[in-house]
């Protein structure tokens, strides 16, 4: 027996990156005017930009689970002509009991 | 170790690594209740979409060790680094997507050592399983053993602490959610890699005034240690003579050493990243696993070579040629001094400091959490090929057969529980006795340099018997092993490095020899696998239908739009490639 795999992956990748973005653009807005602290970086506030990005990225992933939420159905192995096979060779091979 | 840090992290910085814990260890939480069977547990229920599969078999190679070795390599070879990608990496790929999937993914093994059993016997999967196994166990505990190091360095962490805590997340996500939660964590740490590295690379490239500022002033570094100009910004020009490069290799060994027996014998032949693609949901998914690889693994030269290459030419001590390099400290720490009077570089440290340096603390977090990312994802890929391995290939072929798969679904469980304690057990080992650790590492490529060729024997030539490739494997790694005891690296003395036996050649570099052990072993196996199969006794052709290239019907792509058929995705990937190496030059 085979089964599926249960969750879009898209939803915690894209959750993980919602979040970090949030928080590094968050951060980076709040220590903007620390120049100081932004030297190293080249004067860029690395943190409030590339958060930005990190949350665009993570939005997009989610609103593409999303979307797909319906299509990206899970397949069990009986369903497909290679998971069955399988199946039928743990058979007769005797390697499985049941 | 040494006691004070490199850099104090902040409050954000761990907020930042903190959220990736806890998604991590909720992926886990979520697919528990998915794993009902071996099949789910070892090989995600054969349920993967491509990119999905595609993305976790890159991710499972690029462990943190790759990361900073190749920011190392980068620092010590410049550009060539990158044929480790475009000549050791993508061309195997390719093949192994065309050409041997279909094998393993038609002949229904659920790993590779089972591939052997069901194309030879079983004395040839044992000793491939057994040799595997080991070796995770012990690659696994090296990398613990360094990221632990790594922490401890740079943070000031304590080493019993980073090892130990990782190891339990690692058990948790593993336990609860097999091989789909170590697949679903390779994939975001693939994009963590990226989203954490791209942005380094951005303010590397400003600080040094663009890829001309990088050309230039590695060219300075270039000339100071008598090299070409150009030896560090170009891939090939300095390839025809080792002495000329930086990698102290000439074109021929680098391409049928490392481009041909060691590259292909590690993409098509190491269950570690062929797992990945035996977990996708059909034959088509599993072809197109490693094609749709090879397409991020050609780019990530950029991401993680160039941060070793801009370390060496950015700060104030650019012009002695270190950069923001610190020197390798003796046990006394002082700075390691090579026999030349040139203080030795810790080139480890290479693509680390670049993340201490240009990242302010919030940014710093993200750069951290993606190498930790890494070295747990890398730990997770390792233990979960070895709980298959040992399930499937040692425990159900020798221990106990026919048991019902509630009861390889437990032993997979407790295989995991095993296979993560041996590592830290090993890591331990790795830190107390480095020695032993460069002699199992030695020993392990003996085992590794001629499997491709028992490999591509068993799948395109029927003739290939058990025996054959039973006789031809050990031939190989004894092969392997008397070449190294008979050469040595220049300036190297004799013992783990080589030359045991008597010193009949000097190599200009440790990797030529690496790559002329790895080309010996591969002839050695080819030649004894073919007199052997010809003396002994073939299996008729029935029972090799779906297990070699002339008996297996080839898959059809017909049904397929023209952008998803392996065939074409593989030609575009090979022609990028070329182009990627021209443009290097």
């Amino acid at each position: 027996m085979s089964g599926a795999t249960g969750i879009d992956v898209r939803y915690p990748i894209g959750a993980l990156f919602t979040v970090l973005g949030l928080i590094l653009a968050g951060y980076g807005l709040a220590t903007a005017s620390d120049t100081a602290r932004y030297e190293p970086s080249l004067s860029v506030n690395i943190n409030l930009w590339w958060g930005l990005v990190m949350l665009a990225f993570g939005v997009v992933l989610l609103l593409l689970a999303w979307r797909s939420r319906a299509a990206s159905a899970d397949r069990p192995a009986e369903e497909t002509p290679e998971g069955r096979l399988t199946e039928q060779r743990e058979h007769v091979l005797g390697l499985e009991k049941d | 170790m040494r006691s004070v840090p490199i850099v104090h992290l902040t409050q954000i910085d761990y907020v930042v690594m903190a959220v990736y814990f806890v998604v991590v260890l909720g992926v886990g939480w979520l697919l528990r209740h998915v794993m009902r069977t071996s099949t789910d547990f070892f090989l995600s229920g054969r349920s993967l979409p491509p990119w999905v599969t595609g993305l976790a078999f890159i991710s499972a190679n690029l462990g943190a060790q790759e990361v900073i070795g190749m920011g190392a390599s980068g620092a010590k070879y410049g550009i060539a680094t990158s044929h480790f990608y475009w000549v050791g990496a993508i061309p195997a790929m390719v093949f192994v997507g065309l050409f041997m999937m279909p094998f393993y993914y038609g002949s229904r093994a659920r790993s590779v050592p089972e591939y052997l059993k069901l194309r030879f016997d079983e004395k040839t999967r044992t000793l491939n399983a057994v040799s595997f196994a080991v070796m995770t166990i012990f690659s696994s505990g090296i990398s613990m053993y360094a990221m632990g190091k790594l922490f401890n360095l740079l943070l000031g962490w304590s080493f019993d602490v980073s090892v130990l805590v990782s190891a339990a997340i690692v058990l948790a996500y593993v336990l609860l959610g097999g091989l789909t939660s170590a697949i679903y964590n390779e994939v975001l740490q693939f994009f963590l890699i990226v989203f954490g590295f791209a942005p380094l690379v951005w303010l590397g490239m400003r600080a040094v005034g663009g890829w001309d500022g990088l050309v230039a002033r590695l060219g300075e570094v270039a000339t100071a240690r008598g090299l070409p100009a150009d030896a560090y910004t170009h891939a090939w020009q300095t390839m025809g003579n080792a002495a000329q490069n930086p990698v102290g290799v000439e074109w021929f060994g680098l391409v049928m050493g490392l481009g041909f027996v060691l590259s292909f014998g590690y993409w098509c032949t190491d269950f570690l990243v062929v797992q990945r693609a035996m977990a996708a949901d059909s034959m088509t998914a599993a072809r197109r696993t490693p094609l749709i690889a090879a397409v991020p693994k050609m780019l990530f030269p950029f991401l993680v070579i160039l941060p070793g290459m801009i370390a060496l030419v950015l700060g104030a001590a650019h012009g002695a040629g270190q950069g923001l390099i610190p020197a390798k400290l003796s046990a006394a720490g002082t700075p390691l001094v090579d026999s030349a009077g040139r203080v030795v570089l810790d080139y480890d440290l290479a693509t680390p400091m670049m993340l201490v340096r240009l990242f302010p603390s919030g940014m710093l977090g993200v750069g951290l959490t993606a190498l930790l990312a890494s070295f747990m994802s890398g730990m997770a890929g390792n233990v979960t090929a070895f709980n298959t391995v040992w399930t499937y290939d040692i425990y159900q072929s020798h221990i106990r057969r026919g048991a019902s798969d509630a009861h390889y679904l437990w032993m997979g469980r407790a295989a995991t529980v095993g296979g993560i304690a041996l590592s830290v057990g090993a890591a331990y080992v790795a830190g107390a006795f480095n020695n032993i650790m460069d002699l199992l590492q030695l020993v392990f490529a003996f085992v590794n340099a001629p499997l491709f060729a028992t490999f591509a024997l068993g799948m395109f030539w029927r003739r290939t018997t058990g025996h054959g490739a039973f006789v031809g494997l050990l031939a190989g790694t004894i092969g392997a092993a008397v070449h190294h005891g008979l050469t040595l690296p220049a300036g190297a003395p004799v013992g783990v490095k080589g030359g045991y036996l008597a010193v009949l050649h000097v190599y200009p570099s440790e990797l030529a020899q690496t790559f002329w052990t790895a080309i010996v072993a591969w002839v050695t196996c080819v030649v004894v696998t073919i007199l052997v199969s010809l003396a002994t006794r073939p299996r008729p052709d029935e029972e090799l239908r779906g297990l070699v290239y002339a008996l297996t019907p080839r898959p059809s792509e017909r049904e397929l739009r023209w952008l998803e058929r392996p065939w074409v995705l593989g030609a575009a990937v090979l022609v990028l490639t070329a182009a990627l190496n021209f443009v290097f030059f």
